[in-house]
């Protein structure tokens, strides 16, 4: 089943998210990525029904973009995680809804503040330190309300994101293989090993 | 047809029942069991205990229709649901350590239910699914240990003792029993955890959770578990782990109730408040860090941000 | 009048031996003495059946006890109680201490778990060392010794009222003292009544009238005040050490 995780620590947001796509009882593919890069400091990991998926983030990514092009600035993690939420709330509201869930994670370049915003096909949005959707949630939130430190470097961070992951794969019973991981700084975006 | 067929056939379960029911009928009058107390089991006359049952072609589903099964809020009669429990086995011997809360439906039916059930000095019993299933077949089996240990001058075993009540759930399975529980206890082969459910699953095992919660609960134990755990630390990590189930499992909550198991029989560590554990700690107890396990207090005045150096010190 | 055209159709019948009858009862135990208390409305649906239908029997001098849901069950799994324990006395020449009777009603419910009686029991009296003592239990058997409980329609009115008034939940206590382990029998009074108040006041099958138990352990210096109150009946059997009172209260009839 999709899961995905999120963690902020100091200075980063740590997004991590299941690399299977699935039909059925079928893995269709063993390598997807499923986290987008919206903008230089704006990452989001994306799951729910599949074609919503990936029309809605690719709806979200170009009209990031557009506001771009139109603004010559980039939507900060809190504007972009608001308006993100509000095309939900039109969405469940309109004749054929997309069923995502998200997790939006960010750098505020003017802060100096890593963000990181849930958010579900209700149209649902919560700022937290860290967060998680799918069955690995049930397993990740004890372990992070007791584990988690917003000051934690990116070293002890990987640390506790990886603890996570070897408790979905000791105790879920249709956990994924492999996640893909990736970071995001006052450097911007990047992918990491894990 | 089918069905008719079954109401008068003399090898299905449900003819087996209804001969128990026919004997039960018949004794009821002249039981001499009723006369006296029986220790309170009397109905247990014939050694087996017996039960009534709706006279109907199909009497579980009559059961299912009635009591309710999770979901449906129309049912009249709530069963007991929602909890947390879980025990492991490390170097020190066994913690079994539980929450408190009974729930029927959204209703919080009751915050100081124990759900660890002492069967005997050497044997504990947890409670996960129905509360009254547990509570009179744990009860039940405390009996039949007591005369195993009459009968062969030794305790019974753990493995057998769990086996016993296993075999027991299992002549019932599809009536409607519904029970998740662990048998806990210290016998010659050392600590020892049986996990037994209504379904008839039997397993040994180090570490196990069960209910509601137990995913919460697993979360934190795996993280925190290791064989050579101290006495102290243990009792720690069963506490700290129904705390989290208790803080994020909604049917789970209350207070956690904390027992040891070693080689001279179990003893009960204590009762704990949840919510005192999470603004406060669990008090003056050995193994305890100090101050709340809540995540908003435990990082209180930390922060994610990271501005330059030089803006910092500016 | 049948309905001529249904006829036409197949029918399908539910057995449904059950109905909800309304009705709270509520139990407190306190240091030497306990009260168990029930209103008398019975009734199914939105009509009143009857304003006077008890739902708290005494069982023995020192046991009382209180069932609540089904009222056609409840009445007949009272009368089943009262014949173990009669056999009980017979066999044995006293009374069945209140413990056994709480694990005598465990049993009896639970050989009926595969067609329960639908009803709720509070049993209330006072143990062998004299102490109050209240028993509640579900449907199947599972119980659990409190210090106090309501169960039925207003549960969830007058339970969190008792939690801060017995319990003292959420209360903190003034500085320098701390709260009363147990409460006298006129303050547990006062909050039985005005439990029941509150409950008829905002719950409809619950009113009409107000039956309390009040069973008294030996020597209960309250005993001479409760002789005195009026409207208090005293229904001990006869070797009495134990004593047994009944209060009769009205409630709204509305």
């Amino acid at each position: 089943m999709e899961t995905s995780f999120a963690i902020t620590g100091k200075g980063y947001v740590l997004v991590a998210a299941d690399t299977t796509a699935a039909r059925s009882i079928v893995k269709m593919k063993t390598d997807e990525d499923k986290i987008k890069i919206l903008s230089p400091h704006l990452l989001m990991a994306y799951s729910g029904e599949p074609g919503d998926t990936i029309q809605f983030s690719e709806y979200v990514e170009r009209n990031i973009r557009l506001y771009q092009i139109r603004n010559t600035l980039t939507l900060g993690p809190s504007a972009a995680a608001s308006w993100i939420r509000r095309s939900l709330a039109d969405s469940i509201r309109s004749r054929r809804p997309y069923a995502v869930n998200l997790l939006v994670g960010g750098y505020d370049t003017s802060s100096h503040t890593p963000e990181l915003y849930w958010i579900d096909y209700l149209g649902t949005l919560t700022k937290i330190p860290f967060g998680a959707h799918g069955y690995g949630s049930y397993f990740a939130l004890s372990l992070l309300d007791r584990y988690h430190d917003p000051e934690a470097s990116l070293e002890e961070g990987i640390a506790t994101l990886k603890r996570c992951l070897d408790e979905v794969a000791k105790r879920l019973v249709v956990s994924p293989g492999k996640y893909l991981v990736k970071v995001v700084d006052k450097d911007g975006v990047r992918e990491i090993e894990i | 047809m089918n069905s008719l067929a079954q109401r008068f056939s003399t090898t299905s379960p449900l003819a087996h029942f209804r001969k128990i029911q026919r004997l039960a009928d018949e004794d009821e009058d002249v039981s001499d069991a009723a006369w006296g107390s029986q220790a309170g089991f009397g109905s247990l006359t014939k050694g087996v205990p017996t039960f009534t049952v709706p006279n109907l072609p199909d009497p579980t589903a009559f059961l299912r229709l009635h009591t309710d099964d999770h979901a449906d809020p129309n049912c009249r009669i709530k069963i007991q649901h929602g909890t947390t429990t879980l025990a492991f086995r490390f170097q020190g011997g066994v913690i079994v350590a539980v929450d408190s809360r009974a729930t029927a439906g959204s209703y919080v039916a009751s915050g100081t239910v124990k759900k660890v059930i002492e069967i005997n000095p050497y044997l504990l019993g947890t409670m996960a699914g129905g509360a009254a299933d547990c509570q009179y077949w744990e009860t039940y089996l405390g009996i039949h240990c007591r005369l195993h240990e009459l009968r062969n001058r030794e305790r019974i075993s753990v493995s057998a003792a769990s086996k016993y009540l296993s075999n027991l759930v299992y002549g019932y399975k599809g009536m409607g029993l519904s029970m998740g529980t662990m048998i806990c206890g210290w016998d010659k082969t050392g600590p020892t955890i049986f996990y037994v459910d209504s379904d008839g699953t039997r397993l040994k095992g180090d570490l196990f959770s069960v209910g509601s919660g137990s995913t919460f609960a697993y979360g934190v134990l795996d993280q925190g578990y290791r064989w050579d755990l101290t006495d102290e630390e243990a009792q720690e990590l069963g506490r700290r782990s129904i705390y989290a189930a208790g803080h994020r499992d909604a049917f789970s909550g209350n207070t956690c109730n904390l027992y040891h198991v070693k080689e001279d029989g179990w003893r009960f560590i204590g009762n704990f408040d949840i919510s005192k554990m999470h603004y406060e700690g669990p008090g003056d107890v050995p193994g305890a860090p100090g101050g709340g396990y809540g995540y908003a207090l435990r990082v209180e005045g930390k922060s994610s941000a990271n501005p330059p150096v030089a803006e910092a010190a500016a | 009048m049948p309905d001529m055209n249904s006829l036409a159709h197949p029918q399908q019948h539910q057995f449904n031996p059950y109905t909800e009858n309304g009705g709270t009862i509520l139990a407190i135990a306190g240091e030497d003495f306990t009260v168990i208390a029930g209103d008398t409305r019975q009734s199914e649906g939105y009509s009143i059946q009857t304003r006077y239908a008890p739902k708290v029997f005494r069982l023995t001098d020192k046991a009382v006890l209180a069932v609540n849901g089904f009222a056609a069950d409840g009445n007949m799994f009272v009368k089943k109680v009262r014949q173990r324990l009669e056999w009980y006395r017979h066999a044995h020449a006293k009374d069945m201490p209140l413990r056994a009777i709480a694990r005598l009603i465990q049993t009896m419910l639970y050989a009926r778990r595969f067609f329960p009686f639908y009803v709720y029991n509070i049993l209330g009296g006072i143990e062998e060392d004299g102490s109050g003592a209240v028993y509640s239990f579900d449907p199947v058997g599972s119980y659990e010794r409190e210090a106090c409980r309501a169960a039925g329609a207003a549960q969830s009115l007058v339970q969190p009222f008792l939690d801060n008034q017995i319990y003292f939940k959420n209360q903190t206590p003034a500085q320098d003292t701390s709260h009363p382990v147990h409460l006298p029998l006129h303050s547990v009074l006062a909050l039985v009544i005005d439990s029941f108040t509150g409950a008829t006041e905002r719950h409809i099958e619950v009113g009409d009238g107000l039956e309390m138990y009040v069973v008294l352990a030996r020597g209960n210096p309250a005993l001479q005040s409760l002789q005195d109150l009026p409207g208090a009946e005293e229904v001990t059997g006869t070797q009495a050490e134990e004593r047994v009172f009944v209060i009769r209260r009205d409630l709204k009839k509305d």
